[in-house]
């Protein structure tokens, strides 16, 4: 008995040190936010600096151009999820619910652009919107994300409608509603659940992204948010305040999300798995 | 009022987003229907007619595509009229919107690439080739200059090749190895297990792009945490000094170390997570079993815990293989700032750096077919690593 309290004991505190490890960076960005101007950069470690304030947060939103920063990322963020959404939820339809000529072609297509790795698209994709003059666009920015998270999203939602039982539609189309109607108004609304997810992933996809909008967009006023903290953490000595307190303000409605959907979205990823 | 303008911008991209695809379901509801009608004939021409104005408008007209579509355009009649007959048509017409898209944001760049590396587009040659479409065809000779030439200022291909296998091998074991412990203390403790987990996964829910650029503020040689740490630790244990820890400059002399232990960082709860899962679908009985017959603790976790999480692991390490192969944010993110270090380059950062900090367009091209195949090989080695062991 003895033994197995030591036993636990010895484990919460491993897990312990395991969570400070992995919560300290973030601790540490928000304390270096609310540092006073004159000792930002310091070797200080403790959690609430002395005479902390919120004035890196005011001059982030003063000085630089982080509402416009977010507003760029909305915005193309946003569009890019919607049109991926819509062109994903009718195509797994159609590969959930018929057999037709060049189904299992499309699907291995799917599967091969997978395995494409997005590094090396980046080249002609970049290439493609200058001969577009597309260059330091929204157009461009949704242009180059909008289709490359769509082959998962049509995996996601085509396992979600295997599990949606044809039998409900075919009471639809007996009580004398077309293929396409019965698609709008019974399975769209019932696919919720796979629907968000679907959104939820082209949205993270979208949001986090770096390394096109870095060849994309020039101009610091079109930046996203990924390129405005890239170009303020680059200034090491000068902005680190206002780099800790853009990352803060980034972060917090993400781990919210996040935490909120969890639960939910592992579920809702295995749902298509299981036959319901 | 800026604001409002790019609502406006976004307002007629979706419109026009809208119109086309109805503009392709237009097209093709008109040539399922009515490929019977005596007038079927012209909606082809019709359809060809409207394509070649389409191209004009958007500059990218040439006889070369135009032949392309009116091939397929009679392609595409001639299935209509001979083989669909007006029958099944609807899949098609759902499809069809998103594997137009496909094929022009992902496998036209992925030919277009193909067609580059065979070709010589650099500096020199992108304004001609923005005005006139034409570049200098060369063969061979990039995929010969990516193993003679160093794609970088000065690292080598081969040197390349190997910092990428020792980074993705360390990468993938730290991350099997630490997500494998903390699961396996995860699933022997019984209080505030959600609370725990929730903490541990805040790496990977956290943005990329900020946790990994407040990591690198961290490993800064003078402010960053690890040497203040270092510091502290030297001065309260003075023999440390002696066994030669002190303070370094992680990221001008240690690139690689300070990429690979924020990655590790990053990577450990996802491997976490689904080690997790494939621990508590484990059936208790077979634990007990093995206690009646007086295993060890060690004995049951060889025998039993990893046969049987196998199913999971397996699928779990290939992804996570071929991300951390693929994983250009977090070395570009430490090392990408003007006058970076190149000490921690690995295959895919060097392909983004050669594209767009060298601009040489056609070499990289070359570069990125090469890696391409490797990762094939690569892909193609699992799978068979996989089938083996599951037989």
């Amino acid at each position: 008995m003895k033994k197995s309290k030591i036993k636990s004991i010895l484990l919460h505190l491993l897990l312990i040190i395991a969570v400070v490890i992995t919560t300290y960076p973030l601790i540490r960005i928000f304390s270096v936010s609310i540092r006073p101007g004159d000792r930002i950069i310091s070797t200080d470690l403790s959690i609430i600096p002395k005479g902390a304030t919120f004035l890196s947060y005011i001059k982030l939103f003063k000085e630089t151009y982080f509402i416009k920063w977010i507003f760029n990322s909305l915005i193309i963020t946003l569009s890019t999820s919607l049109i991926g959404v819509i062109l994903a939820s009718s195509a797994a339809y159609s590969f959930s619910r018929y057999k037709f000529f060049g189904r299992k072609i499309g699907l291995y297509i799917l599967l091969f652009t997978q395995m494409v790795p997005a590094g090396m698209l980046i080249l002609p994709l970049y290439l493609m919107i200058m001969k577009l003059n597309l260059i330091n666009t929204y157009l461009g920015m949704i242009i180059a994300y909008s289709v490359s998270s769509l082959p998962f999203s049509i995996w996601i939602l085509k396992g979600y409608y295997d599990t949606i039982p044809r039998s409900l539609e075919e009471a639809a189309m007996v009580d004398g509603a077309n293929e396409i109607y019965a698609f709008y108004k019974i399975i769209l609304p019932l696919s919720t659940p796979a629907l968000s997810i679907a959104f939820l992933f082209n949205f993270t996809m979208a949001w986090n992204e770096y390394l096109v909008a870095r060849v994309i967009l020039y101009n610091p006023k079109s930046y996203t948010w990924t390129l405005g903290l890239f170009e303020l953490q680059g200034q090491f000595i000068t902005q680190w305040g206002m780099f800790a307190a853009g990352s803060i303000i980034i972060t917090i409605p993400v781990l919210l999300i996040f935490l909120y959907s969890s639960k939910w979205l592992v579920s809702g990823l295995t749902l298509g798995s299981v036959k319901g | 009022m800026e604001y409002l303008t790019s609502f406006g911008e976004v307002l007629f991209l979706i419109i026009t987003v809208l119109i086309g695809v109805l503009f392709i379901e237009i097209y093709l509801y008109s040539h399922f229907k009515l490929y019977d009608k005596k007038f079927y004939f012209f909606i082809p021409l019709i359809s060809i007619f409207i394509f070649y104005f389409i191209l004009k408008a958007i500059n990218l007209y040439s006889t070369k595509t135009m032949f392309f579509i009116t091939l397929g355009e009679i392609l595409f009649s001639y299935l209509c009229v001979y083989r669909i007959k007006g029958k099944n048509y609807l899949p098609y017409m759902l499809v069809i919107p998103s594997f137009i898209g496909l094929a022009l944001l992902l496998v036209y760049p992925f030919v277009f690439e193909v067609y580059l590396s065979f070709h010589d587009l650099k500096l020199t040659t992108i304004l001609p080739w923005k005005e006139t479409g034409k570049i200098p065809f060369v063969g061979l000779k990039q995929y010969i200059n990516v193993f003679v030439l160093p794609p970088l200022s000065e690292t080598t291909f081969w040197q390349l090749l190997g910092r990428t296998f020792l980074w993705t091998f360390s990468n993938v074991f730290f991350h099997v190895l630490g997500g494998f412990i903390l699961a396996l203390i995860l699933s022997e403790i019984k209080m505030f297990k959600g609370i725990y987990r929730t903490l541990l996964v805040i790496p990977w829910a956290m943005p990329q792009v900020v946790a990994v650029l407040s990591l690198r503020g961290e490993f800064h040689s003078q402010y960053g945490f690890v040497n203040i740490m270092i510091k502290k630790l030297i001065s309260a244990f003075p023999f440390l000094e002696k066994l030669g820890v002190a303070p370094v400059n992680w990221l001008s002399d240690h690139p690689l170390l300070t990429c690979t232990l924020i990655n590790i960082w990053l990577g450990i709860p996802f491997m976490m997570v689904v080690i997790l899962g494939g621990l508590e679908s484990i059936s208790k009985s077979y634990y007990d079993a093995a206690s009646i017959d007086g295993a060890t603790y060690l004995q049951k976790l060889r025998y039993i815990t990893l046969p049987l999480i196998k199913p999971v692991l397996l699928p779990a390490v290939t992804l996570g293989t071929i991300w951390t192969f693929n994983n250009i944010n977090v070395i570009y993110l430490v090392t990408g700032q003007a006058g970076g270090t190149e000490k921690a380059d690995i295959l895919v950062s060097a392909l983004y750096k050669a594209a767009f900090v060298y601009n040489r367009y056609s070499y990289s091209a070359a570069f990125a077919m090469v890696i391409f195949l490797i990762l094939m090989i690569i892909t193609f080695l699992y799978s068979k690593i996989i089938r083996v062991e599951n037989t």
